[in-house]
């Protein structure tokens, strides 16, 4: 009887669970959604260091790399492995600009240069340090949901508010417990697939689950793939403000 | 018997001197044309192993075996050891120059923006005894080793609105398969004969494109200057080096490299067919004029065969007259032909803006080259095909009856 009384509270539980669930879904429009990816991805400030393992037909590329970020609008990278030493790739005020120890001047990229591919791998200057604010640059529609390893995510339709957006077209797949994209594909607005993206294993930092290494596959390109590989990554860190600043870039 | 018949052959050449005149004056032409044309074809490729010899391919091309596999990726890091292959064709006698060369796609960032520009590390000293590199600088100097400096086109320098003293940062993939950007400062403008040389290259010194590219001790290719056949040069050089650098090369001629330069070489087969056609063309009016002279002179006719001269002989004399009017067009034609291309084989044809932003091999300014042995069989084969172009309207001759020929008024 004592089971049976048992058995009937664990079923209730679970109903009621599954019910504040379903409503708890139903609540989340697809810019909640959108809104909570991209504070999970944005921090006050972080550190990072990792490496870009690039696969192509002529074997594997590994490049490693230091980057700092603050807010959704500013980041620097500075590339530590030997081939590319002293190489910095400063994201700050909408603009993208390159350093190269050998060049005497700044090199400001800017419309199509930005698509272009970041140390021969798959990844664009764009892509990594693309700002997060997508809602300023894309209409996104929740169009229904799918497991991806092992997790329910939310599927998201992003399309483009304006023209200078690097991919038009977008389709990712969002967790529905932690926010994080598992899998983007990425188009032109006829629907070419230009780039793929998944997430292979994450991290938690902070209570948040993060990506820690992620493959990038241009579609342009054959038989290439980048991983994206984290080592570390510290949130909220201190951070001199003038990191993110063009003289800083030239010292 | 023969001699009347030149003889005859001649008194009705001068008879009918306007049509005489004609049929010569097309013959005349066709060779003339012909001549011309030859001298062209041979000059444009004469040029164009010069140019592929100097600036693109050398005599012969060492480099890595891959590299044509993978060209339209820009393969930069597929190079070759330098230093080993220098000292291997150092030790060679077919050998006369060689020298080492980096030819890398690139990006002048020029007032924000992006040009494409084709850049080429060079080891001047070494240029300087393969080739006469110093005659192209037009304005400034050679750039010095170890120095971040550049020798530009003149016509890219133009178009960029660059000069001497200007500093541009160049961008482009290393070897270790990333990007750089390196600034160099421009010491001197160069005018190549050839248009696209100009207009989208610049020079830099071979070891700081190295630095740059992050290519150590590697160049991309070395072009090399033999003393014999190109190909069996290649094939012994390439016995010899493999087993030395313990990899694949690929080596090869100069003439099995660029596919203009096999186009230009099937060109000259097609223009010897497109001469048989210009001849015949041309005989086409000495048809005309015999087939017309024998009509005209049927009562002629007709009373040399009644005062016993055979059909044979008829057709001979038709075939004489046929023949002289050819030998003297061609002679003329040829001569004149001759004179066209010593006088332009001086002073070129300039072909500048025709070959503007055409990406050939070619100078602007051509020469066409003037060939004695050359010259002697156009003149044996416009005489050859005329005459022989004759024998249809003379063999008419010899089976005309004489009755017949008589009753013409």
């Amino acid at each position: 009887m004592y089971r049976s009384n048992n058995m009937k509270i664990r079923m209730m539980a679970i109903v009621m669970v599954a019910l504040v669930s379903i409503a708890t879904v139903g609540a989340m429009s697809a810019e909640d959604i959108v809104r909570q990816m991209d504070a999970l991805e944005t921090f006050d400030t972080s550190y990072a260091e990792g490496e870009i393992v690039t696969t192509d037909r002529f074997g594997v590329k590994t490049s490693t790399f230091r980057s700092w970020s603050r807010g959704a609008y500013d980041s620097l990278i500075e590339f530590t492995s030997v081939a590319e030493r002293g190489q910095k790739v400063l994201r700050t005020e909408g603009e993208l600009y390159l350093f190269y120890p050998d060049a005497e001047e700044l090199i400001r990229l800017q419309g199509a240069a930005l698509r272009q591919s970041m140390l021969g791998s798959d990844i664009s200057y764009e892509d990594m340090t693309g700002e997060k604010d997508t809602l300023s640059q894309y209409d996104v529609k929740l169009v229904g949901n799918e497991r991806i390893s092992g997790r329910d995510c939310y599927i998201l339709e992003f399309s483009a508010k304006t023209r200078t957006v690097a991919y038009p077209m977008q389709k990712v797949w969002v967790d529905t417990g932690t926010y994080m994209v598992w899998k983007g594909e990425f188009s032109t607005k006829a629907g070419r697939l230009l780039k793929e993206m998944a997430v292979l294993e994450t991290m938690t930092v902070d209570n948040r689950t993060l990506p820690k290494i992620t493959k990038i596959s241009d579609k342009m390109k054959r038989d290439s793939a980048t991983e994206m590989r984290l080592s570390r990554l510290d949130i909220d860190v201190d951070l001199d403000p003038v990191i993110f600043t063009l003289q800083n870039l030239t010292w | 018997m023969t001699m009347k018949l030149i003889h005859v052959a001649f008194r009705n050449i001068s008879r009918n001197r306007r049509r005489s005149l004609l049929s010569g004056i097309a013959i005349a032409v066709a060779s003339m044309s012909i001549v011309f044309l030859f001298a062209m074809v041979q000059g444009m490729r004469d040029d164009m192993a010069q140019n592929l010899a100097t600036y693109y391919t050398g005599e012969v091309r060492i480099r890595n075996a891959q590299y044509e596999e993978y060209e339209r990726y820009n393969p930069i890091h597929l190079t070759v050891d330098w230093q080993r292959i220098d000292q291997a064709l150092a030790k060679r006698s077919d050998v006369t120059a060689y020298v080492p060369r980096i030819l890398f796609p690139s990006a002048f960032y020029v007032n924000g923006g992006n040009h494409p520009a084709v850049g080429i590390g060079a080891d001047f000293s070494r240029e300087a005894e393969y080739s006469d590199f110093a005659a192209s600088i037009k304005e400034g100097r050679i750039p010095d080793a170890g120095k971040n400096e550049m020798l530009i086109g003149s016509v890219l320098a133009r178009d960029l609105k660059l000069g001497i003293g200007d500093k541009v940062t160049i961008i482009s993939s290393t070897a270790a398969r990333g990007n750089n950007a390196m600034t160099l400062e421009i010491v001197g403008l160069a005018a190549f004969p050839v248009a696209s040389l100009n207009s989208q290259f610049f020079w830099a010194p071979l070891d700081r494109v190295q630095h740059f590219l992050r290519m150590d001790n590697e160049v991309l290719e070395v072009l090399v200057m033999v003393e014999d056949d190109e190909r069996k040069a290649a094939a012994a050089i390439k016995a010899d080096l493999e087993p030395l650098l313990g990899s694949a090369l690929d080596i090869k001629a100069f003439n099995d490299i660029s596919m203009m330069y096999g186009f230009i070489e099937l060109a000259q087969y097609i223009y010897y067919f497109i001469g048989v056609f210009f001849l015949l063309l041309g005989s086409t009016v000495i048809i005309n004029t015999t087939m017309m002279v024998i009509y005209e002179r049927m009562r002629e006719i007709g009373t040399l065969g009644a005062l016993g001269m055979h059909g044979k002989e008829l057709t001979r004399l038709f075939f004489l007259e046929g023949v002289f009017i050819s030998a003297i067009g061609a002679a003329v034609g040829v001569l004149v032909g001759a004179g066209i291309t010593v006088y332009l084989g001086k002073f070129g044809l300039n072909f500048t803006d025709a070959l503007s932003g055409i990406d050939m091999e070619i100078s602007s300014v051509l020469y066409p080259r003037f060939n004695l042995w050359t010259t002697l069989i156009v003149y044996v084969y416009s005489v050859v095909i005329s005459a022989a172009a004759t024998l249809i309207p003379s063999r008419k001759a010899s089976r005309i009856e004489p009755v017949e020929a008589l009753r013409y008024v």
